[in-house]
């Protein structure tokens, strides 16, 4: 519970450092909020970091671009902010901090991470907004063909 | 409208994109649509650094523009505003002052007040140190070097010595925070102060941002901001390292 106020507030206050507008900001830390209880759930009962980040930027992907289509905004607005508790910033961080301490092969392995982290969150965000592309483009074909 | 004048909104429209943090495909998207609604066949490249584009015109009569940006911030609202005004004139064109005025309105648009932005990054602060099971103490220490490392950011980078030294002092300036706040409450772990005040300074967005313009195939932009947020994070990590190393003495 603590975990998912956090990741709320670290994911509203962000965005007001990326000057995302009042009225949305709200909808950032839902989408936030949403992606890393995903995110958390799932590295909870398989383990797998990677893969449980793909799944909350899936999440996250799936709400921002849903949002984005009621709100009339880039759904980007939303995923930028809402993926920020998943992003491997703290361990990128990390891995410098291994190359500094002299740890190589801590910090080969904490690179393989955060780069694997980021690749899972843009695939993920990926994902989301081509499933709704395509299930716009079948829509349109149905209603046309029924006119 | 003449062709020069087409170039000339849709020039200033992707600079704006460019500069406020919109990906790559974007960009390119925009000055295409922009062009098109006034029905001038154009094409468009462009570098995280720069926009080369060229309007078709009759009579072999080609116009183009290369554009240098030099800074880069994220302002997601101005991303907001350009992608609703290219939309808009695709519908209806507006007349060249008037689309100029408006392009002019919205790189002028306001950010949130500087006390709230600075309390959102002592917030971020508090927030990622309790996120990385950091005590509520530890938070509230973070909190307030938070506040002081976004203070420190903007003034260095609004002097401007060279790219990446903001973010190096501020990690500087964290570390030798945690470790003062260690020596008087030895019980607060310096690890995860640091990294939770350091937060606002690391390049997660910048990352991941990278990799989905690989995806959307500009793999030119994507290796420069793969590198860019390398840079940044070995700057941050220099920076807390130094004075790290420095005490252990």
């Amino acid at each position: 519970m603590k975990a998912i106020i956090m990741a709320f507030l670290g994911s509203v206050f962000p965005a007001v450092l990326f000057n995302v507008k009042r009225s949305s900001l709200v909808w950032v830390g839902i989408c936030g909020t949403l992606g890393y209880t995903t995110y958390y759930l799932t590295e909870k009962i398989t383990g797998k970091i990677t893969f449980a980040t793909f799944i909350g930027a899936l999440i996250v992907g799936v709400f921002s671009e849903g949002t984005a289509r009621i709100l009339k905004i880039p759904a980007t607005i939303f995923s930028v902010s809402g993926s920020t508790p998943l992003v491997p910033g703290i361990a990128a961080y990390t891995t410098i901090q291994y190359v500094v301490e002299n740890k190589l092969s801590n910090a080969a392995s904490k690179g393989i991470e955060t780069l694997s982290s980021a690749l899972a969150i843009a695939f993920g965000i990926m994902l989301a907004s081509a499933i709704f592309r395509v299930v716009s483009k079948i829509r349109l074909k149905y209603t046309v063909k029924h006119k | 409208m003449k062709n020069r004048e087409v170039l000339d909104i849709a020039i200033r429209a992707g600079e704006i994109l460019l500069r406020n943090g919109a990906e790559i495909y974007r960009v390119e998207d925009t000055i295409v649509r922009i062009c098109k609604s006034y029905g001038v066949a154009c094409e468009a490249f462009v570098l995280p650094t720069g926009m080369f584009i060229t309007a078709f015109g009759a009579n072999d009569e080609d116009i183009s523009i290369v554009r240098r940006i030099k800074e880069r911030m994220v302002n997601l609202y101005k991303v907001e505003l350009i992608n609703s005004f290219s939309r808009r004139i695709e519908k209806e064109p507006l007349s060249h002052r008037d689309a100029k005025l408006e392009l002019d309105e919205i790189s002028n648009s306001p950010r949130h007040s500087f006390l709230l932005r600075l309390a959102s990054a002592a917030i971020i602060s508090f927030a990622y140190t309790i996120l990385f099971k950091g005590t509520y103490i530890e938070g509230g220490f973070a909190f307030a070097i938070g506040a002081m490392i976004y203070l420190l950011k903007e003034t260095v980078s609004k002097i401007g010595f060279f790219q990446f030294f903001d973010t190096f002092i501020s990690g500087m300036l964290a570390a030798g925070l945690s470790l003062v706040v260690n020596r008087y409450f030895p019980h607060a772990d310096i690890y995860k102060i640091i990294i939770g005040s350091i937060m606002i300074l690391l390049p997660g967005v910048a990352i991941t941002n990278a990799i989905k313009d690989a995806l959307h195939g500009d793999i030119a932009s994507s290796v420069f901001r793969l590198s860019e947020a390398l840079y940044v994070a070995t700057a941050v990590g220099a920076g807390v390292g130094v004075v790290l190393s420095l005490s252990l003495r």
